[in-house]
């Protein structure tokens, strides 16, 4: 599975299970607007981290963050490599 | 057999609390520098009585940067955690006058910053998995006064503070988190206490007392359980009445 395709299906079962309603997942799409909330994102980096073995968002240095979606799987993208 | 991670769990309140769980059916995982000679006699009879309930996991919990590499570890390991204790804590006392900076930094970095972020980790781990429960041992010291230990105090106050908005942050992903206050408890903690010191809090305490470590284990073992299940934010004081 892809980082991308990975990204894409956290998103789509943890709105599921959380009863959020996602919006339409393009690549512009701010997380903000994404319907999503921090507890639900929280879930995300859990879950992706068991099944990518990365979590871009752990490291000490790291202080910057992700605005749209495509910045989002970039951030998984560049730390898997 | 539910997971549950007692830090500093080699000695003292913790050694008693891992005993405890793993007695009620838990798998308890002991988190401490050092496996200590009672740690071991517990393995033994942990494995004896309830095979696979006690397990003993080697870290320092002031290695704060590991604390992410711990925690997948252990998920890896032992499968998803129920419960984390968050009970390791240092107990240096001295008035703050002379306290020398290193010293106050090693007391918030143990007792404070690498609770909140093994937390943090395990937190995670537990929303991911649907639920869980965390008991942070606290101590009648962040909410009332003793001389000699205002550093330490200030870490205590920290962990009850934390543990309110947690439980308000995590409730709804179904974590309850709760403290335990233990008053003093004869552990090598507080064997700095001279007999007249103790005597006084004995004096001073309704039951005339103090507590032992096993009503500190019972307090968290409920917190624990299902019948607590409706339980979360909140400070359970095991002080034999010393602060009533």
């Amino acid at each position: 599975m892809s980082v991308r395709s990975a990204v894409l299906s956290q998103f789509k079962q943890v709105a599921q299970e959380q009863n959020k309603k996602l919006a339409p997942l393009s690549d512009d799409l701010p997380l903000s607007e994404s319907g999503l909330d921090s507890l639900c994102f929280a879930i995300i980096v859990t879950r992706l981290e068991d099944a990518l073995g990365v979590d871009p968002f752990t490291s000490t240095e790291q202080t910057e963050f992700p605005v749209t979606l495509a910045d989002f799987i970039r951030f998984y993208e560049d730390a898997a490599k | 057999m539910r997971n549950v991670l007692v830090t500093g769990g080699s000695r003292g309140l913790g050694l008693g609390i891992v005993r405890r769980l793993a007695a009620a059916g838990y798998r308890a995982i002991a988190v401490a520098r050092k496996e200590s000679d009672p740690l071991r006699s517990a393995l033994q009879e942990a494995e004896r009585d309830h095979p696979g309930s006690l397990r003993f996991v080697a870290f320092d919990l002031a290695e704060i940067d590991a604390i992410p590499r711990l925690v997948r570890a252990l998920r890896k390991e032992f499968g998803p955690i129920y419960g984390l204790v968050n009970n390791a804590a240092v107990g240096f006392d001295g008035i703050l006058a002379l306290m020398p900076t290193s010293q106050i930094e090693q007391l918030v970095r143990v007792n404070t910053l690498s609770p909140i972020v093994l937390t943090k980790h395990v937190v995670r781990s537990m929303m991911a998995d649907g639920g869980g429960r965390i008991v942070n041992v606290a101590s009648v010291v962040g909410f009332t006064g003793y001389s000699g230990l205002s550093v330490y105090a200030a870490t205590k106050a920290s962990i009850i503070g934390f543990t309110r908005s947690l439980a308000r942050e995590v409730g709804r992903m179904g974590v309850n988190v709760n403290s335990v206050a233990p008053g003093f408890v004869d552990t090598d903690m507080t064997r700095g206490l001279k007999a007249e010191q103790r005597q006084q809090i004995e004096r001073r305490s309704a039951l005339q007392r103090l507590p032992g470590i096993d009503d500190v284990a019972c307090a968290v073992e409920f917190l624990l359980g299902d019948g607590a299940k409706s339980i979360t934010g909140t400070v359970l004081t095991v002080d034999a009445g010393n602060t009533a």
